[in-house]
């Protein structure tokens, strides 16, 4: 229409003008809706898995290892429960009236025992190059979303606050993961390694039995974890990095556990592979799992948009430009927990009570908690 | 309306309902009711429904004034409303130098009002009590006829009037829930600057060099990061980073440690808790402006200080007096929605939605409150010393007491890159403000007479305890002053020596290289 018309034809012009752009607009409409309906249901297809990982149910899944082996009681065992109980430690009751079920009060040594081992676990993890952090625990909820967990709906696991679009994190991965949301790394600042510490919160919806008593499974608890930001190429090597870390950390403290290979159906979506670590609790007189390692590659960075851009421009030539830039690639993500402050305390009352009803405290905590070795039974 | 007129009608259930309905009628002040217990509207239309259904005579009552009386109370205060009366001129001036809301005017009329509907209640049962009796014995036809129709009309009245009562009871509560508690006579009166130093530490650092403050050297030395927290959160919420986290966990480690060696049980609480425990304390978990987190589809909230939890350990109990004193020292992470906090006065970690903090607690006898506050002051005014702050004690004058307190010490400590003093910490005697809405009760040891009788009779009558809180280590704001006042004009901060065996030995927080 920008060239010399005669009247009629320049009229048809318009009119067919004015047809396109209906039919346009009407078609970017639904192209619009069908991008949202696609989002919404690929959002829900779940990361590939790593060739490796058996296929099948909880029965299905791996040992890669197993330390130490359980300790032969000669004398009535008692459960965390009672321990807390007779050595003050842990307030369950008050808790209950104050906050609800599943809530707790740590009194006494438990108090210094929960600091030697966030205190004592960050200076471990902070020797492998892993910086130290702190993160927000109340979220938007779209980061949670983005993260690979349901913040909405029935059965969720998250709370949410009233009159907002926040939540609580269930986990420090969360915020972890949010630090570099929308983002272009460079190469040469990965690998990204990170331990945070915080408190989390979970509605544990849904979950009851006997997996549920005393401090296994409660609503509030402190926790530290691990986070890598890398290269894809290198996400199977700091997989085995950070279990290599929970590892030592475990058989530090003179756990006895076991380290699984998590089957596909017990995978959550964003993982590619998966190590839990199951630690004997002689209480409960099963394993019970205190930490997993979760290897999501690019799951959890296609959605919070985290990208690196490479070092080594495709080509050099005189042209300088964008158009010389290598394309950037999406990150991958990894995370691990380093010390669940509860499940841990479940395992070193129980495994380390004595006949007289005191604890022995783990040699490598001693010097975070004022060189205390033994909680005793207080006089009444 | 004077309740005479109650007294001659009380036989016809119309009058009482038309009482009750002018009850409802009575204005209260917009005042009272905003910004106190601001009860969610939809409980209020059941119970309005509920009250004007015993009578015809339904009155249509102005949408203003349905805010009166709303929901029952969940749970009720131990009021002394005896003592309230008899000492009203000391309340009322109290109540003003706190620029309070409360009504005491009307806080006794409902009083007076309760005290005479439960003495005609009680003649009332009396008379039912007595037809009841005469019924027993022989009568006329006629005679127990009449009785009948007496005993009925009675009991009508009765069920009215108690269904009154209870509707006054619980409107006696919630507008006297407000009355603040009274005033230690050494408490300056006045407003923010009447408030007494009562101590002042050290002095200002004197720099060479110009300083940056604790937002330039949180980035300088990548310490603190709030632009990510922004994104993943909403403004004010951060990460620390590095020899901050040390310096977190140390400033807690030391604090702890230290408040411990004076006996003192540490704990850690739980931050989710019911709202109506956060009502018990002396907050307000609902209405505009409230600085409480409430979690959504319960009745739960986030604690904004382990206060809070504190109090809620020994909540409707009696304690034994050889029990206390009860001293606590407990760790939480503590959240706020600072609503209607906003300028200069917010900038960086002076004011966050999300803190650690270490908070002491103690409950003891009446008598021995005055000698805890001075204890805890101590507590705090050493351990601010050790780390080298420059301080004063204030003794906070009367408006700018919270309604628990019966006095405050507040400690600001000097923040060079504000440019001003901040608060950093804050003790407070609260008395039996909070015991008597919490329930906590102690019974004294000694058995008020000795005797071949035993059992209840001789136990002595149980009392409130007496509930103090105070900021053993609130971490943002002491952050702001170990970073401003100790760094170096090479950009590095000297870390205070006794955090330093809690740091692994760290001395300096140097910048990085990049």
């Amino acid at each position: 229409m920008k060239g010399k018309l005669e009247p009629s034809e320049r009229e048809r012009l318009v009119e067919e003008g004015k047809s396109l752009k209906e039919s346009l607009v009407s078609m970017e409409e639904d192209l619009v809706k069908l991008k949202d309906e696609l989002q919404h249901v690929a959002q829900s297809i779940p990361n590939m898995t790593h060739p490796d990982v058996p296929v099948g149910g909880e029965d299905s899944s791996a040992i890669r290892k197993e330390v130490g082996c359980p300790r032969e009681f000669h004398f009535q065992i008692k459960d965390h429960l009672q321990l807390g109980k007779d050595l003050d430690l842990i307030d369950f009751d008050s808790a209950a009236e104050v906050s609800g079920s599943k809530f707790f009060y740590l009194k006494n040594e438990a108090v210094l025992l929960e600091m030697a081992l966030l205190n004592w676990t960050l200076s471990q993890v902070m020797k492998k190059g892993y910086t130290p952090l702190t993160t927000p625990e109340i979220v938007r909820s779209s980061i949670v979303e983005k993260c690979g967990f349901q913040p909405r709906g029935d059965n969720t696991q998250v709370y949410s606050i009233d009159g907002t679009d926040q939540c609580l994190i269930g986990t420090a991965e969360i915020p972890l993961g949010g630090i570099h949301m929308d983002s272009i790394l460079l190469e040469s600042a990965l690998p990204l390694k990170y331990i945070a510490f915080s408190h989390c919160f979970r509605t544990e919806a849904g979950a009851a039995g006997a997996a549920t008593k005393g401090l296994y499974r409660v609503h509030q608890f402190s926790k530290a974890e691990m986070f890598v930001i890398c290269r894809p190429e290198d996400s199977e090597f700091f997989h085995h990095e950070l279990i290599q870390i929970e590892e030592d950390l475990f058989t530090s403290l003179g756990l006895h556990f076991k380290t699984l290979d998590m089957a596909t159906a017990d995978l959550g979506a964003p993982a590619y592979r998966k190590f839990d670590i199951e630690a004997w609790m002689p209480g409960f007189g099963r394993f019970g799992e205190i930490s997993s390692a979760s290897n999501c590659t690019d799951y959890q960075s296609r959605r919070l948009g985290i990208r690196y851009r490479p070092s080594e421009p495709l080509q050099t030539g005189p042209k300088k430009g964008k158009a010389n830039l290598p394309a950037t690639k999406f990150v991958h993500t990894l995370n691990a927990t380093a010390c669940a402050v509860p499940r841990m305390m479940v395992c070193l009352l129980e495994n380390n009570q004595q006949e007289d009803g005191s604890v022995v405290i783990p040699e490598p905590l001693r010097p975070f908690m004022g060189g205390i070795e033994l909680i005793k039974p207080k006089l009444k | 309306m004077s309740l005479h007129k109650l007294r001659l009608a009380a036989a016809v259930p119309l009058t009482i309902s038309t009482f009750s309905s002018r009850l409802f009628l009575k204005p209260f002040p917009n005042t009272l009711t905003l910004g106190l217990f601001s009860r969610r509207l939809q409980q209020h239309k059941p119970l309005l429904v509920r009250a004007f259904s015993a009578s015809a005579t339904v009155q249509d009552i102005p949408a203003t004034q349905t805010t009166v009386s709303s929901a029952r109370p969940q749970w009720k205060a131990s009021i002394d409303f005896k003592w309230i009366r008899d000492n009203k001129e000391a309340v009322e001036i109290n109540i003003k130098n706190r620029n309070s809301n409360a009504n005491l005017d009307v806080v006794l009329e409902l009083y007076e009002n309760m005290v005479n509907l439960q003495k005609e209640v009680e003649r009332l049962r009396e008379e039912r009590n007595n037809v009841a009796k005469k019924m027993k014995g022989k009568l006329e036809p006629s005679e127990r006829e009449r009785l009948v129709e007496e005993g009925k009309s009675l009991k009508e009245s009765l069920v009215s009037m108690e269904e009154d009562l209870v509707k006054l009871k619980d409107e006696l509560q919630h507008v006297a829930q407000s009355i603040p508690n009274m005033t230690h006579p050494d408490v300056p009166v006045g407003g923010e600057d009447s408030s007494a130093i009562r101590k002042e530490v050290g002095c200002p650092r004197e720099f060479h060099f110009q300083i940056k403050d604790h937002l330039q050297l949180g980035k300088d030395l990548d310490l603190i990061d709030f632009d990510s927290a922004a994104e993943v959160s909403g403004s004010k919420f951060f990460y620390l980073k590095n020899e901050a986290v040390l310096l977190e966990m140390a400033l807690l480690n030391w604090t702890l440690s230290q408040v411990m060696k004076k006996g003192y049980t540490p704990l850690t609480t739980p931050e989710i808790v019911r709202s109506s425990i956060v009502e018990k304390c002396g907050f307000q978990p609902r209405g505009d402006n409230t600085q409480v987190y409430s979690i959504d589809g319960t009745d739960q909230c986030l604690i904004g200080t382990a206060e809070i939890p504190l109090g809620g350990i020994h909540m409707d109990s009696i304690l034994l007096e050889s029990a206390l004193p009860l001293k606590y020292i407990a760790f939480s992470h503590c959240f706020r929605t600072e609503a209607g906090a906003a300028g200069a006065a917010t900038k960086g970690l002076y004011r966050v939605h999300q803190f650690s903090k270490a908070e002491m607690f103690v409950i003891c006898r009446p008598e021995d409150s005055e000698f805890f506050h001075h204890e805890l002051i101590q507590i705090e005014e050493d351990l601010f010393t050790s780390l080298g702050l420059h301080f004063k004690t204030l003794d906070m004058a009367t408006a700018d007491l919270g309604a628990p307190a019966y006095r405050k010490f507040d400690i600001e400590a000097w923040m060079p890159g504000f440019g001003r003093f901040g608060e950093i910490s804050s003790a407070s005697n609260c008395t039996d403000y909070q015991s008597r809405r919490l329930g906590i009760r102690y019974r004294p040891s000694e058995p008020l007479q000795t005797g071949p009788k035993k059992g209840k009779a001789n136990l002595p009558a149980t009392k409130f305890v007496h509930t103090l809180n105070a900021t053993a280590c609130a971490v943002p704001r002491m952050m702001v002053c170990l970073l401003e006042n100790n760094q170096q004009e090479d950009g590095s901060v000297v870390i205070p020596e006794p955090l330093r065996p809690f740091m692994g030995g760290i001395e300096l927080i140097k910048p990085k290289l990049k």
